[in-house]
């Protein structure tokens, strides 16, 4: 395969990890795993999803109040006898660390997990100091042994099988390891027992801080952190300073947050909170007791500084944003990642290690938004990847085919005015081939057609509708780039059906939603369109038109983006209040015209229907299978609980960063389907339909394309 | 009211593979405690500091039983070896979480945490009145007990035996903590008894 350019390394990484079967089909084992017992654990609390609103009110206010909390955190540490040290950056707290080090003349380091203590590579200069660093987790302990980074942040070493990991025990004991999990557990058990009972130095990380107590709170399943704290006379404690709440209530809602995000668990088998030093037994016969916490800085509060990336610091580390990443699902920590990995690793990479490093992994990210959907503390992450692209493009210049697919609206519109010429180059092999070479959209992908018969050009042919009465409601169509210039006939379907429903529809001038350029990572021209869009639609907003959208990433960006790209701004904001997914706007009419009547319109038919990902924080999809539901129709919702990796038009691109990857988080979901048993798929994303139908065989349409078999409006 | 929340903690505490026993009086959590330790095929019990008479109360049935307890105050010199040496080691909870199925420990000396850690075998015991229902409604009991300890304190949630999943998401037990867990509740029907912490 031909890889050149600036992202060959990641496409060499990608290309390797694709191939990386078991590796693969493990990482997916634990992700699916994660995110189907977080959801049941989440339901089963009694606020549900609501918890999250919970969790980042806490994290909110307490960043608000962070230098406040830092010292009086620290003030408490030091009333109750353990000492602290504010380390600026890595070599400041490494330093600190050697010192204490040297002056207990310390030979073994026993370890609990700690990102932090990864984050400024503490391991290494320890080793060069002559010291024996032990991590005791048993995943962190595996992959210490054979030198690799974690392959997931709760689960380091979920791509070894037992029979690898027998082998890398054999090798550390030099004694015969059967080839099963139990049996290697009761070696491990053996083999770490003497180093807890006899480590000079216990080093462990915090999940939080509370500076009401001055308490560090230390969460494991394993026990190791209860072990590595205790026996040794000197207990090190590295922390961010992004760790630290103020009230005890604050840190159970955090030792809530964490387990339940990650695993689904309800708090992990042990929680340890842990203030001063305690005494060891009694008597003096062991030297003195020491606790030194270290407070990281690093890069930290100029993070708070920043008003895009200071979200970053309400990370609680769970973990679900990995989980549910598509990417990282298939390709996994080695590849997406520095030290920190996954979706939030790319901002805190960004800021801790550089933007060079986050960038290296930064087009992994396909903005399908559900890490944000899924984040305890609800950080709008898929925005600050879009920073991390949209910096580097700054310095570097986007990728050509980056830069065309941007500029989409241009090109549609042009392909219209040309057709049928331009179809039919579309269809030709040799076309597309050069096309291709040329601009690496992947010659496979059936693209949509265009049409010179344009859905504005329509709209103004027919003229004004005369209305008998009063029209119920009054909207906007938002047509997006699909609907206007590949599939008018869809957005024919929507005004009929929204007149058939007594709503009045205008067709203003408009402009595509511009996403391309968030997911791409071109923010200033994100924002200009935003603006653009905004401004358009304001007057109709105020003369008392809603906004209806039937693509749904275009329903999120005018929900979503818009709001958050201009700041939040007042007309923003009104135009996202007043905008509609189509089918929950039909169901709303409906509603208002007495409630829709059940018909056997669809009986006998069996769709399986998709959810696209920007469908859902707009709790959007429901209202199209229930509209189906009351025509008779059986719907079954698919879905693996990630994306389906076409993620707009990432999955059009050639090679790794795009058609290769896209299958690999697609195949998963076709097979679903297939299993589903369904004679049709339905979908309202007109990208995602493209994917499906090529993954799947099966025929994927619209839900507006039965409105048009039926000639009507059912 | 009561009765429900200990059903839900010993629900729970079993579905984190704990096993949850009833007692009624010191003399049966004792009873309880020997035939954990015997079960095990065990002879020694290291145990943390308890309420005066169930102390007392331990220490005659194992004089009776010939097991050797060891209790605080420990050597510190004989530490970690001496708890790390026990087959059982027998703690109290000051209270417990039921929807969690976590026994809490309050301890002021590294050794009670010791004594839940290194056996192979832990056995907590938590008073039937003390089972809190939900985690956020500890946050008073923990603000009571570090105010009452100015220096050294620490609280440790125990949710069952320790566990791990590292290798092929297989959930195993007791990697480097206790591979069983019990829990003891204790209904004496006399509230209000405490030994220090």
């Amino acid at each position: 395969m031909m890889l050149k350019g600036r992202y060959k390394g990641l496409e060499e990484k990608i290309d390797h990890a694709l191939k990386e079967r078991s590796g693969r089909t493990a990482l997916y084992r634990a992700m699916k795993r994660g995110r189907d017992s977080r959801h049941k654990a989440v339901g089963a609390l009694p606020g549900g999803e609501g918890f999250r609103n919970a969790v980042r009110s806490v994290k909110v206010r307490c960043l608000n109040q962070q230098d406040e909390l830092v010292d009086r955190f620290a003030r408490k540490v030091r009333e109750r006898g353990a000492r602290v040290f504010m380390a600026n950056d890595g070599p400041e707290a490494i330093s600190y660390i050697l010192d204490i080090v040297k002056k207990r003349g310390a030979r073994t380091v026993a370890k609990s997990k700690s990102l932090t203590s990864e984050e400024i590579e503490v391991n290494h200069p320890l080793e060069e100091a002559g010291v024996d660093v032990i991590e005791t987790d048993l995943g962190e302990l595996i992959i210490q042994k054979v030198n690799e980074k974690p392959f997931h942040l709760v689960f380091p070493a979920v791509h070894k099988t037992a029979v690898e990991v027998a082998e890398i025990f054999r090798e550390v004991t030099q004694q015969d390891v059967p080839h099963d999990v139990d049996a290697i557990m009761r070696i491990v058990r053996k083999y770490l027992r003497p180093i807890f009972l006899n480590a000079d130095i216990g080093m462990t990380g915090a999940n939080v801080g509370v500076a009401e107590t001055g308490a560090i709170v230390i969460e494991t399943n394993e026990g190791n952190a209860r072990l590595v704290s205790s026996i040794p006379d000197v207990h090190i404690c590295i922390m961010g300073r992004e760790k630290i709440v103020d009230t005890v209530e604050d840190a159970l809602q955090m030792m809530l947050a964490h387990p339940i995000s990650a695993v689904g668990q309800h708090l992990t088998t042990y929680v340890t909170m842990m203030a001063g030093r305690s005494p060891l037994g009694a008597g003096d016969g062991r030297g003195p007791r020491e606790s030194h916490i270290i407070i990281l800085d690093n890069g930290r509060s100029r993070m708070r500084e920043d008003p895009l990336f200071k979200d970053a610091l309400n990370c609680i580390r769970c973990g679900a944003c990995m989980n549910i990443c598509p990417t990282y699902g298939v390709v996994g920590g080695h590849t997406f990642g520095y030290i920190y990995p996954g979706p939030i690793g790319i901002p805190w990479t960004s800021e801790v290690h550089g933007l060079d490093k986050a960038a290296e992994f930064a087009p992994l990210c396909v903005s399908c938004g559900l890490c944000k959907e899924i984040c305890p503390a609800g950080i709008d992450i898929p925005m600050m990847i879009a920073g991390v692209k949209d910096r580097d493009g700054a310095q570097n210049g986007h990728p050509r085919v980056n830069r065309i697919l941007m500029a989409a609206e241009g090109m549609a519109k042009f392909g219209c005015a040309t057709a049928p010429f331009s179809n039919w180059m579309m269809r030709n092999g040799l076309f597309r081939w050069a096309m291709e070479a040329f601009t690496g959209i992947d010659r496979r992908r059936a693209l949509p057609p265009f049409r010179r018969q344009t859905l504005p050009k329509w709209f103004r042919r027919r003229g004004a509708v005369n209305w008998s009465k009063e029209p119920v409601r009054q909207a906007v169509f938002f047509a997006d780039i699909y609907a206007a210039y590949n599939a008018p006939e869809l957005g024919r379907a929507a005004v009929s059906a929204l007149e058939a429903l007594g709503c009045e529809v205008i067709l203003p001038r408009q402009r595509g939603s511009g996403y391309p350029y968030i997911g791409y990572g071109d923010l200033k021209r994100a924002e200009k369109l935003a603006d653009e869009n905004v401004r358009l639609m304001m007057p109709h907003v105020e003369a008392g038109y809603d906004v209806v959208a039937t693509e749904p990433t275009a329903a999120y960006c005018l929900k979503v983006s818009y709001p958050k790209l201009l700041h939040g701004r007042a007309d923003a904001q009104a135009v996202a209040d007043r905008t509609y997914e189509l089918f929950a706007y039909l169901e709303m009419l409906e509603n208002l015209a007495g409630g829709g009547e059940e018909t056997t319109l669809y009986e006998g038919r069996r769709f399986g229907f998709h959810v696209s990902c920007h469908q859902r924080p707009l709790d959007a999809g429901r209202q199209a299978m229930d509209y189906l539901r009351r025509r008779g129709a059986e719907v079954e919702l698919v879905e693996t609980g990630t994306c389906c990796g076409m993620a707009g038009t990432f999955g059009m691109k050639k090679g790794m960063l795009g058609y290769e990857l896209s299958q690999a988080v697609g195949e998963p979901l076709f097979q679903a389907f297939q299993e589903a048993n369904v004679d049709t798929i339905v979908t309202e994303s007109s990208v995602c339909a493209i994917h499906l139908r090529e993954g799947t065989g099966i025929k994927v349409i619209h839900p507006l394309e039965l409105l048009m078999e039926q000639g009507g409006t059912g | 009211m009561a009765v429900d929340v200990i059903e839900r903690f010993v629900s729970k505490y079993e579905t984190l593979s704990g096993r949850a026993h009833l007692a009624d009086s010191a003399e049966s959590a004792a009873e309880a405690v020997l035939s954990v330790l015997h079960d095990a095929g065990g002879t020694r019990l290291a145990a943390a500091e308890l309420p005066d008479e169930l102390t007392r109360t331990l220490e005659q049935r194992c004089v009776q039983a010939g097991v050797e307890l060891l209790k605080p105050p420990y050597d510190g010199r004989s530490l970690p070896g001496a708890i790390d040496a026990a087959h059982v080691g027998v703690s109290w909870a000051e209270f417990a979480v039921a929807e969690a199925g976590a026994l809490v420990e309050f301890a002021t000396n590294d050794a009670t945490r010791l004594v839940s850690t290194l056996p192979r075998i832990h056995l907590g015991i938590v008073r039937a009145e003390e089972i809190e229902a939900s985690l956020l409604d500890a946050g008073p009991r923990i603000r009571a007990f570090m105010a009452a300890q100015p220096e050294n304190a620490t609280v440790t949630f125990i949710s069952g035996p320790s566990r791990t999943a590292d290798i092929e998401m297989r959930l195993t037990l007791g990697v480097h903590g206790p591979e069983m867990a019990h829990a003891v509740i204790l209904n004496d029907q006399t509230p209000g008894r405490k030994g220090q912490g």
